[in-house]
């Protein structure tokens, strides 16, 4: 079942914004999101903004220019389990261009502009190893989001997590279906995940106070809805190329497309 | 609050804690600490880049050490026991001739070196009751070994050889090695069950070795302590080793029964520093056990290392077994620095995997005794390599007369010996010791009372 790697906004219309002046409810047919639990939001602090939504999108796409690097292949050899899961051998995930010419997994975000508090969705976000791998590779999360870590393998994974503003930490899963329960009190982009027994496994964490976020797909596409009406900052991050701002205005209703870029070196 | 559950005050010194002076602080850190850690504690200090371990960044806010639970701080009085007893098997030495006052300054100075000890409260593990030896079950220990995985990095004898041991790299990318289990002194937190219990519940920040706090029950990781315990193999830092006394042929295999009562020394083996200070990687071969019989004759030894990977061609394993010869007596060369210009020359009977045989030269250099040339007289070896561990027996006459001016070994007398290991594995480095006496005892001559 394929994790989406935030809860749709569409479902916090059910606590209607105040503010917002002339916001309609969104059904959830907006976002296709897979079935899950229905968010529960605790209610917001006494004396700050509550969540604000709107009904503004941006459909980001990822664009990347010149010729993609080689991929490395990983030798899993270390651990014959891990060797065992894969038909093939893996490549690295570090740069996956698509067919398209679009780049996978840059982590896209509202950096400034993002008013009221957004309290924590009590869905957790799950980071698996799968065939000594991290599935996601890259995702985001909201602070005090659950982050249910769990172990598919029949073998010792540690989770090294490196956070430089978050609480570092560093856990060992010897066994097969073992999960753990993390969370980040603070934004902070990115959080690096490492195995230390398989090191060539890493993931990286985009640690936020909203949910308006995304991960470029196979299609270098990430979508950010919900936007209450105003400006912006956007920032697209890569684990290899960096990061790109862009400044956009929405209005609400309004559906805006962004485009980023980012070339070989 | 109980002194077996709260570990976090478990160990606090005898006086109560002062209350802090950074000024006392800074200067007793400049007086003692800086020359390692650094002036400002990035621990670039000026002999920083010859010693692995490095000395600790204090900047980084990450210790290893600790009685506190994954990712926060150490305690004060963790800080207090790494500066009281140091760090065993590193240059990390104890600092007990500093008085207490000025050992909680210290603590105090280091903390105000890094923003985490205020981000960030330390929180105390909460640990099961220790079980006592009496109930220490090593069968159940071995299970939980096997259970978590410890083979993974540790190997299945603890001898740091596992799968994943050689491609380990720390939380700054540098590599790093595993402990070796059966080395109790040389680890670094202390050997005892209840170190080890501290070690598996708060893992070490920075190293890789991760937290089992999650993974394990409280009495099975107490179970797990007590087995590891159980692989410590003591060791015996004699200054002098002696060769016993046998009568007929000299052991010919590493079973013999007859090596069983024969004294072991351990000898502490040190990496060669390079020309510009830096490590090549961090050492895999720290000590080496010596055995030795004379029958009257001929002089036989038996010699076993740790070594996480058996290494036959190209970088071959190998072992120089280094005496002083004549000439060089009162000499102070050092194998730390030879071959240098100007070297005395020594007696090497060099060991190599490659072809499993041994020979001995009088030279002025290793390359001279790896080479297989007529002049280098042949000796007598027999070597096995078993999960992690190199074991070799190489025979030799007493008083050669090949090759010219080989050492001469006389019962009752002192002879220099010392040891040089190559690690295949590890090729940039030559692991060496200081010279120890080996005295040779014979049955045959009047005791000596």
């Amino acid at each position: 079942m394929h994790q989406t790697k935030f809860v749709s906004p569409c479902a916090i219309a059910i606590i209607v914004a105040i503010g917002c002046g002339g916001a309609k409810p969104q059904d959830a047919a907006a976002k296709p999101t897979t079935t899950e639990a229905p968010m529960q939001l605790a209610d917001a602090p006494a004396g700050t903004a509550p969540a604000a939504t709107g009904t503004a999108a941006v459909q980001v796409t990822v664009k990347f220019a010149g010729n993609a690097p080689a991929a490395k292949t990983i030798k899993m050899d270390a651990d014959p389990i891990c060797q065992q899961q894969h038909a093939t051998a893996v490549q690295s995930e570090d740069v996956v261009v698509n067919g398209n010419g679009t780049l996978k997994n840059v982590f896209v975000y509202v950096k400034e502009g993002v008013k009221g508090s957004y309290p924590a969705p009590a869905t957790p976000v799950t980071l698996e190893q799968t065939g000594c791998w991290y599935k996601p590779h890259i995702f985001g999360i909201q602070t005090n989001q659950p982050l249910d870590i769990v172990n598919d393998d029949a073998t010792l994974h540690n989770i090294n997590a490196k956070p430089t503003i978050n609480v570092p930490f560093n856990i060992a899963q010897p066994v097969k279906g073992m999960k753990s329960s993390k969370k980040f009190a603070k934004p902070e982009v990115m959080v690096k995940f490492k195995c230390n027994v398989h090191p060539w496994m890493n993931a990286y964490a985009g640690v936020l106070g909203h949910p308006f976020f995304g991960v470029s797909d196979d299609q270098g596409a990430a979508a950010i809805s919900g936007l209450p009406a105003g400006t912006y900052t956007l920032e697209a991050w890569h684990e290899v190329y960096g990061a790109k701002t862009q400044t956009v205005t929405v209005g609400d209703g309004e559906k805006k497309t962004v485009e980023f870029t980012f070339k070989a070196q | 609050m109980t002194w077996a559950v709260r570990v976090g005050v478990a160990f606090a010194g005898t006086a109560q804690q002062p209350t802090p002076d950074l000024k006392a602080g800074k200067a007793a850190y400049e007086q003692s600490c800086a020359r390692c850690h650094g002036v400002e504690g990035h621990g670039d200090g000026g002999d920083a880049k010859r010693f692995y371990p490095r000395p600790r960044d204090f900047s980084m806010g990450v210790y290893k050490f600790r009685s506190t639970t994954s990712g926060t701080p150490p305690s004060d009085a963790d800080l207090f026991r790494a500066i009281t007893q140091g760090l065993p098997g590193s240059n990390m030495p104890d600092w007990q001739h500093l008085d207490e006052q000025t050992r909680w300054q210290l603590v105090y100075y280091l903390k105000s070196l890094s923003p985490v000890f205020e981000q960030t409260k330390p929180e105390p593990l909460t640990m099961a009751d220790d079980p006592g030896l009496a109930h220490a079950d090593l069968a159940k220990g071995k299970a939980v070994y096997t259970q978590l995985g410890c083979a993974a990095c540790h190997g299945a004898q603890g001898r740091a050889n596992g799968m994943s041991a050689a491609g380990l790299v720390d939380d700054w990318g540098k590599k790093i090695r595993p402990a070796n289990l059966t080395k109790g002194w040389n680890y670094r937190g202390g050997s005892q069950p209840r170190d080890i219990m501290l070690r598996l519940m708060a893992g070490i920040d920075g190293a890789g070795m991760p937290s089992y706090a999650e993974a394990v029950s409280g009495p099975d990781a107490w179970q797990l302590a007590y087995y590891v315990a159980s692989l410590q193999e003591p060791a015996h830092w004699n200054l002098i080793a002696h060769a016993a006394s046998i009568t007929g042929s000299l052991p010919e295999t590493l079973d013999d029964p007859r090596w069983a009562s024969v004294e072991r020394t351990d000898v502490r083996l040190r990496n060669v520093v390079q020309p510009d200070g830096e490590w090549v990687e961090p050492p895999t071969v720290v000590s080496v056990a010596v055995q030795a019989v004379y029958n009257g004759e001929a002089v036989a030894w038996r010699l076993s290392w740790d070594d996480p990977s058996q290494d036959q061609h190209g970088s071959p394993d190998a072992l120089a077994l280094v005496l002083k010869p004549e000439a060089a007596q009162g000499d102070t060369v050092t194998l730390q620095a030879w071959p240098y210009a100007g070297a005395p020359a020594l007696d090497v009977c060099y060991w190599s995997a490659e072809d499993n045989a041994a020979r001995e030269t009088v030279t002025t250099d290793y390359a001279t005794a790896a080479a297989r040339e007529a002049a280098q007289a042949s000796l007598t070896a027999a070597a096995r390599y078993e999960d992690g561990q190199w074991q070799l027996i190489v025979q030799r006459p007493a008083r050669p007369t090949n090759p010219e001016r080989a050492a001469s070994m006389t019962p009752d007398e002192f002879v220099s010996m010392a040891f040089a290991v190559w690690e295949g594995g590890n090729p940039g480095a030559r692991a060496v010791s200081p010279w120890i006496d080996l005295v040779l005892s014979d049955a045959h001559e009047p005791a000596h009372h």
